[in-house]
């Protein structure tokens, strides 16, 4: 038989909801939706039935149980965040600046080693002007001596080679 | 519920959650026995149940600050129970001993009211066999006579879908009783 009612409709018939005609002439009609309409009413009753059975608490006690409960957990939670924020912070400090330190020095290292090297240069020697000639002197008194040592000619031989050479230079 | 009802929800939250205990109270007492009850459903005896909605309660409390008014109280404890409670009795379901009464021998005067309560055991075991969320909307439905609108807030489903978990929850509840066969050992 077509038509017949969904599982929305026997619901609410059972919520007292009236059906329309054709559903009415329908349930009437039909066995098959007139024998679920009849186990779903008597369910329906027999689950009603089953509330009476629930025993009660005390609700005085419940109601403190759930209070002291709460309070427990509340406290708890308090210290959970007093240790974090209290003196677990130092070793926290403490970790954060060495990890800091640690990823400051590998930087650090890291771009030392990527730049390029310059390649090395060995230093220039300085510049000396070339002495136009060294003459080895000994100390003043052996010079002395040695000049009044000379005879006449030596000594004019000297004296022509000092005022032809105005660069030359003691070594001592 | 009214939104009387509601608006008053809203101060007890609001005064609770500045501090004053007695809104704790006056929550309580508004709630307690509804969510005792439902948690009563599904484990079927008194300190379970107590245990069930302690926690229900405690986690409603912790997370009222979080509570958006968007439904209404009384729905946002129902939702928290249900799911308090199926997770309980999904981890406890490989725990379920069936209980068998030994009725002894009895007098012919009190016969009829045993029958009775045989028969009525008889039916809560078949609705112990429903899936735990089917059981769940049967008997929001018909023992704490929610309407469909708050069941549906309360899991989250539409109208049409609650109806017809109301529906074949019944039937199958039919087909146990035609065949007892299809029972599972509880």
């Amino acid at each position: 038989m077509f038509g017949h009612l969904k599982a929305e409709d026997f619901v609410n018939l059972m919520d007292g909801t009236e059906l329309s005609a054709t559903q009415r002439k329908h349930i009437a009609g039909c066995s098959q939706c007139h024998a679920t309409w009849e186990y779903m009413r008597s369910a329906h009753s027999e689950m009603s039935s089953m509330e009476t059975d629930i025993p009660e608490p005390d609700w005085s006690s419940f109601r403190s149980s759930v209070r002291d409960e709460l309070l427990s957990r509340s406290i708890q939670r308090q210290s959970t965040v007093r240790r974090w924020t209290g003196w677990a912070i130092r070793p926290a400090t403490a970790w954060a600046l060495s990890l800091l330190l640690a990823v400051g020095v590998t930087t650090v290292t890291v771009l030392w080693k990527s730049t390029p090297p310059v390649p090395y240069a060995a230093p220039k020697p300085p510049v000396v002007e070339p002495a136009a000639e060294v003459i080895e002197a000994g100390p003043e008194k052996a010079l002395f001596e040695d000049v009044m040592a000379l005879g006449e000619e030596q000594q004019e031989q000297l004296r022509r080679m000092l005022e032809s050479s105005p660069s030359v230079t003691y070594k001592r | 519920m009214t939104s009387g009802n509601t608006n008053a929800d809203t101060d007890l939250v609001e005064r609770y959650l500045a501090g004053d205990m007695t809104a704790f109270d006056e929550l309580m007492i508004r709630y307690e026995r509804q969510i005792y009850r439902v948690c009563y459903r599904f484990v079927e005896n008194r300190e379970d149940a107590m245990d069930l909605a302690q926690e229900v309660f405690i986690k409603a409390f912790e997370h009222l600050a979080g509570f958006r008014k968007e439904s209404s109280l009384k729905t946002w404890l129902y939702r928290i129970a249900m799911n308090h409670c199926i997770n309980h009795v999904k981890k406890q379901s490989h725990e379920f001993v069936e209980v068998t009464e030994n009725i002894g021998s009895v007098r012919a005067s009190v016969q009829s009211h045993l029958e009775e309560r045989e028969q009525r055991e008889h039916f809560r075991r078949l609705v112990k066999q429903l899936p735990p969320k089917q059981k769940a909307i049967l008997e929001l439905r018909i023992n704490e006579q929610l309407s469909y609108e708050e069941i549906a807030s309360i899991s989250g489903r539409s109208v049409s879908t609650i109806k017809a978990s109301v529906f074949f929850a019944l039937e199958k509840l039919r087909k146990l009783v035609k065949d007892p066969t299809l029972m599972k050992k509880v």
